[in-house]
């Protein structure tokens, strides 16, 4: 790699790095798959990059309060093998086993991930479908964002300026009553979803009790299907529901597929995950 | 690449069209644009630094105004040259009365070139969508206390 | 998998699957490649290339990167005016050759056309500065598409040529017209070879070392071909042959992509004579994709004529062959293969061949893995099943019918070519055997009477390789070995053939210690430095066994006939045999060491009757023909109707490179080849825009297949040994590509053939399949 010229820092305190980034001129490396090959291209030339990687404490993952703690710097590797993950959230796991490839997947970060917020990403669908949240921290203090309020738009998040994602927190599924399914469509170059859909389902008395349903790939941004969720009141809707997964949707088109093709797929990966989520359910 | 839309200005055609000339307001509104100048008849230059997540490109370059038919439509044409790449966007503007305001519809072509067509592809239709989303937003906000609405598509 | 095995004298070692000699090197990482030569002094280049596909460049303002701290120059078009031109080694009649400087001069013809090159103390210096160059260019129409070239009206890639056309070449056998006008049936279909981007994991690179006292310039490369590089950049630059060397360290990965001399070696040449400095460039990915030659690129219009009962009886072809703005070593050269090629294994007696070579404002094409064949092969083996689908003839029974016959060689062939050695029904056979085809046939109607979408696809190919005897290749077709054994006994053997993953060093040791009857550990084989090995040609076109390989066979026989000699002299008999490594007298039993015998003919206290002290032999040899290996590759596959996306649910290769040398050698380049095969029928195309912008500009868009999306791949072989060669082999380097495209495009075509799909282009994308689908096949 020959980058322009930067600065560089690796700080060995949270504190220090929130210092470090406080006035906002500095990029934030974390497992480095994003920013590292838009510095290889010279597309980005930060002056200053402050490393994580020797950051101690933010790479974690523990159950608290009914909830998943995932520190930013988890890899995704972990996430995908942690048995903690497999049985409290294992959408998560089956998630972050989709992402890349090997060498990816040990280098690569949920922090990273979500605050790069690549449009075709995997996990912000299904961190959708786990009504996750991101704990945002600065010098100074700290807040906590619904994952749909963090991601804004296309590579653009609710982030400002000196704040770093500290950790994702996810709901814990009660072993066996929630299923759930991962289903992409990966792009054969690249990797990254065409379309990729997360959803989580419970059913009650023959009906589908609770769905949540993440897309991602589809949109300038990953976003929670609604429609799909609330047009699936049986597990016999889940044709006519995938069916209305693109609706008012503005899809994507770029040399892998057309906007049109999006739209199809994303209709037919959100009806095999629903299917396949509901087969799991205990 | 084409680019299609509509978005809702709540300001009357007249008072839509001359914004969308204005260099002021284009200034403005343009996302990163830091300098705009007039160089002659519909003819200006212009400087943008365009900033999106770490991918940062300086761009110079000149907007043209043609085919005036005030307040019905005109032709708009934007080209930037920067180190990540150069573009030309060519499209016309439609301006249709509205109730409450009026619908600025666009249609065009944009074209890129260099690192950016090289290396952009798979983001290059959903960035673009962004910029003019920011553009019409920030336009909307420069229309006097009034609120907008509608998006791209 | 078998296990390497150590090996005692007795045994042959040709035909055994030893592993790779040079593997421990290459799986430790202590290779050296271009990029890890380091010299004391050393500066580095960068180069300022086109955004544009077509441009005058008004104005060039180096000044502000001179100025950079750390810029030692730079050069830009007018400082390189007496560097020679990027060399075309091909020729055909009234072919138009664009001036090719290393630096573009006023103008850029395709995005990647180096403009400048600074030279820094160190790489990210040199990277900075290129951006401070200051460049007007004004932008060109340009064209990008062969066929849209040839429209009246496109624009001109070269001004002085407003037709695009590079050349028409013209070539036909028979009576096409006539077998035409007979012709019972007649089926035409456009057929596409995509571009594709060759993407070798090594990117090129030169390190260039000029010692101004003695004259003499040492370039590194990363090729193929460093003797012929060697005279070619020698000639570029105006130096003596012998006062440039050129040394090959590890190669990883050529494809044809590194059969070839770019504007770089040269360039990187003058810059270390100029500065008096080692300079060294290293290929960025993204320069590697716009500016290292791609392959394919053809539009092809395919007619076959034949009678009701299915014997074949005509083949035309018209060939457009992008060929990018300019003529790289064989650009020009390549379509005229794919026409040497056209009738397969068929007996076409009557063809007509017309290539159109076009220019457009992109990177040149050239040799890429098969060069010409896989586009042949693919046009004849989509027109053989579209022929079966006219008559509603099954596609293996239709191949059997039209295979020239195992008695029929050496066979003439229409297009003047004569196929060495064959039996063409023998792997097809195998491999219909091998998928048990009666019953695959019955369960894919099954399939698709629950509405699932399986196809079987055959394609029974041939190639022309072990280029070749000399008047039918552009720089000498004979490659040369030196076989030394040193006064221990050790031995060396030096081949021209200049191996780059193919495996020679295993293959090469394992003749010498066969013919020699020496452990193989015994033996090193050197390749790759033009100080030290004799003149050779290359490795390519699947000849570094097939050509390199007598040539190491004869040296060795040289050898044997001095040793016999030395065995004589010391055994004081004149019945004496040289075998396992030893000399024994017939008479007596007594018996002298190839060791004894080195040291003796060194030591040379006494030599045979006109006999020279030492064993060196060095053997120059000239194929009498080419050889032509063969083959049959069935794919089933099974297309998602959801989705479009292709499975491959069986891969089975049956080839035939005549003797194997080494069974595991053999295997990994079917492997690599098929693989490389289902890049071009499911994934790859290298993609320019309306204006000449690649936009497949790095492998995030460009899609090589990875391990998880390639199928398991089950080889077989059988064998029929070349007459052309006292080895008796072939060449296997680019079967796989070659047979692979065509039996995926077929099995998919067969899966969708129901809905009316009569022919797919590559590559076979999803949406491509979907939109198709969702039509009920109407495209």
């Amino acid at each position: 790699m020959i980058p322009q010229e930067f600065e560089y820092s690796a700080p060995t305190s949270l504190e220090e790095a929130l210092h470090l980034i406080s006035d906002g001129s500095a990029k934030v490396l974390a497992g480095g798959l994003s920013l590292i090959p838009l510095m290889k291209l010279r597309l980005a030339a930060p002056g200053h990059v402050v490393d994580l990687g020797r950051v101690p404490g933010l790479s974690y993952i523990r159950e608290e309060g009914g909830k998943l703690h995932i520190g930013a710097m988890t890899t995704h590797y972990q996430i995908e093998s942690s048995a903690l993950v497999h049985s409290r959230c294992p959408l998560l796991a089956e998630t972050a086993a989709h992402i890349g490839d090997v060498q990816v997947r040990n280098a690569g970060t949920i922090g990273g991930s979500v605050a790069h917020a690549d449009p075709a990403a995997d996990y912000p669908a299904a961190l959708l479908a786990l009504d996750a949240q991101v704990r945002l921290v600065t010098a100074s203090g700290e807040r906590t964002l619904p994952i749909q309020d963090f991601l804004v738009d296309t590579l653009t998040t609710a982030l400002e300026p000196g704040e770093l994602v500290a950790e994702v927190i996810v709901d814990v599924d009660v072993d066996g009553a929630t299923g759930f399914c991962y289903q992409k469509m990966a792009h054969a170059a690249s990797g990254f979803a065409i379309v990729g859909a997360a959803v989580r389902v419970r059913r009650s008395n023959g009906r589908v009790s609770f769905s949540r349903v993440g897309i991602t790939g589809l949109a300038p941004k990953a976003f929670r299907a609604t429609g799909v969720e609330s047009l699936l009141q049986t597990p016999d809707d889940v044709a006519s529901a995938a069916g209305a997964v693109a609706d008012g949707i503005e899809a994507n088109s770029d040399l892998a597929a057309s906007a049109e093709y999006r739209c199809q797929m994303a209709r037919v990966y959100t009806a095999r995950a629903l299917r396949q989520a509901l087969a799991r359910i205990a | 690449m084409k680019v299609a839309g509509e978005y809702l200005l709540a300001a009357a055609p007249d008072r839509a069209y001359d914004l969308l000339q204005d260099p002021e307001v284009l200034a403005r509104c343009m996302p990163g644009c830091d300098h705009l100048a007039r160089t002659g008849p519909d003819e200006y230059e212009m400087r943008m630094k365009m900033v999106i997540s770490s991918i940062q490109g300086l761009f110079a370059g000149k907007v043209s105004i043609a085919d005036q038919d005030r307040p019905a439509g005109f032709r708009l044409v934007v080209e930037g040259n920067g180190k990540v790449g150069f573009m030309r966007g060519d499209g016309l503007l439609t301006l249709v009365p509205q109730p409450g305001g009026t619908e600025v519809r666009y249609e065009g072509e944009v074209r890129v070139g260099g690192m950016i067509a090289g290396v952009g592809q798979r983001l290059l239709d959903t960035t673009a969508k962004m910029i003019i989303k920011r553009f019409f937003s920030k336009l909307a906000a420069q229309v006097d206390g009034a609120s907008s609405s509608g998006a791209g598509a | 998998m078998s296990m390497a095995t150590t090996v005692t004298k007795a045994e042959t070692l040709v035909g055994r699957r030893l592993r790779r000699k040079e593997d421990p090197r290459l799986i430790t990482g202590t290779a050296t490649y271009v990029d890890d030569i380091q010299m004391p002094g050393m500066h580095y280049a960068a180069i300022l290339r086109s955004p544009h596909a077509a441009a005058r460049i008004r104005s060039l303002n180096v000044q502000p990167a001179l100025d950079h701290p750390g810029v030692a120059a730079v050069f830009t078009g007018a400082d390189v005016a007496g560097v020679g031109p990027v060399p075309c080694g091909a020729s055909l009649p009234g072919l138009r050759v664009p001036a090719h400087s290393v630096l573009a001069r006023d103008r850029v013809y395709f995005v990647g056309h180096p403009v400048a090159v600074v030279v820094a103390t160190d790489r990210y210096v040199a990277a900075d500065a290129l951006d401070l160059i200051e460049v007007e260019y004004q932008p060109l129409p340009a064209v990008a598409n062969p066929e849209k070239a040839l429209e009246p009206g496109a624009p001109a890639v070269h001004p002085e040529w407003p037709d695009n056309l590079a050349f028409t070449y013209h070539q036909e056998g028979g009576e096409p017209d006539r077998a035409f006008a007979e012709a019972d049936v007649v089926v035409r279909q456009r057929i596409i070879s995509q571009r594709l981007i060759p993407t070798a994991m090594e990117t090129r690179g030169v390190v260039a070392d000029y010692r101004g006292a003695e004259k003499s310039l040492t370039i590194y490369s990363s090729t193929q071909i460093p003797h012929l590089m060697r005279s070619l950049v020698a000639q570029m630059l105006g130096l003596a042959e012998n006062r440039l060397r050129v040394i090959t360290p590890e190669v990883g990965g050529g494809f044809g992509s590194k059969l070839n001399v770019y504007a770089e070696e040269a360039l990187m040449g003058f810059v270390a004579m100029k500065i008096g400095k080692p300079v060294k460039w290293i290929e960025s990915r993204r320069e590697n994709f716009q500016c290292t030659i791609h392959g394919r690129g053809h539009v092809d219009y395919y007619e076959i004529a034949a009678r009701k009962d299915g014997a074949v009886l005509g083949l035309r072809l018209k060939l457009i062959q992008d060929l990018g703005a300019y003529h790289q070593l064989l650009t020009p050269a390549i379509p005229t293969l794919s026409v040497l090629m056209m009738p397969g294994l068929y007996k076409f007696r009557n063809v007509s061949a017309d290539i159109l070579g076009v220019f457009t404002n992109c990177v040149p094409t050239d040799a890429y893995r098969g060069a010409g064949r896989p586009e042949a092969t693919h046009g004849v083996e989509r027109m053989m099943d579209l022929l079966a689908a006219e008559l509603r003839m099954d596609p293996a029974e239709l191949r059997l019918l039209n295979f020239i016959g195992a008695d029929e060689f050496p066979y003439a062939t229409a297009t003047g070519l004569s196929y060495d050695s064959g039996n063409y029904a023998e792997p097809l056979k195998k491999a219909l055997d091998l998928v048990d085809y009666h019953r695959l046939r019955e369960q894919q109607q099954q399939a698709k009477a629950s509405g699932r979408l399986v196809g079987i696809g055959i394609s029974t190919y041939g190639e022309i390789c072990a280029f070749g005897p000399s008047p039918a290749t552009p720089a000498g077709g004979w490659e040369s070995a030196t076989v030394k054994i040193e006064p221990s006994g050790a031995v060396t053997v030096m081949t021209g053939a200049s191996p780059h993953g193919q495996g020679e060093e295993t293959t090469f040791a394992q003749i010498a210690a066969d013919e020699l009857g020496v452990p193989i550990e015994d033996v090193i084989v050197v390749h790759g430095d033009t100080a030290i090995v004799q003149y050779g040609i290359g490795t390519f076109g699947s000849r570094g066994t097939a050509v390199g390989g007598p040539a190491v066979y004869y040296a060795l026989q040289d050898l044997k006939a001095k040793i016999l000699k030395f065995g004589e002299l010391l055994l004081e008999s004149s019945d004496v045999t040289f075998s396992g490594g030893v000399c024994t007298c017939n008479r007596t039993g007594k018996t002298v060491t190839l060791a004894q015998i080195a040291a003796a003919s060194y030591r040379a206290m006494k030599l045979p009757p006109n006999t020279e002290p030492g064993l060196v032999a060095t053997h120059f040899w000239e194929p009498p023909n080419f050889a032509f290996p063969f083959g049959a590759h069935i794919v089933v596959s099974e297309v998602d109707p959801e989705t479009g996306q292709v499975e491959i649910k069986r891969y089975v290769a049956v080839d035939d490179c005549g003797k194997i040398i080494n069974p595991l050698l053999v295997d990994g380049q079917v492997h690599g080849g098929v693989v490389q095969g289902l890049g071009q029928a499911l994934f790859e195309q290298a993609v320019y825009d309306q204006d000449g912008q690649l936009v497949t500009g790095e492998l995030m868009d460009y899609a090589v297949p990875k391990a998880t999306m390639v199928p398991w791949i089950e080889s077989d072989h059988t064998t029929t040994p070349s007459p052309v060669n006292p080895l008796g082999v072939k060449g296997v380097g680019e079967a796989g590509t070659i047979g692979c495209s065509p039996a995926v495009v077929n099995s998919v075509v067969d899966a969708l053939g129901h809905l009316g799909v009569r022919h797919l282009d590559m590559p076979l994308t999803p949406e491509k399949l979907w939109k198709l689908i969702q039509a009920g096949g109407q495209a």
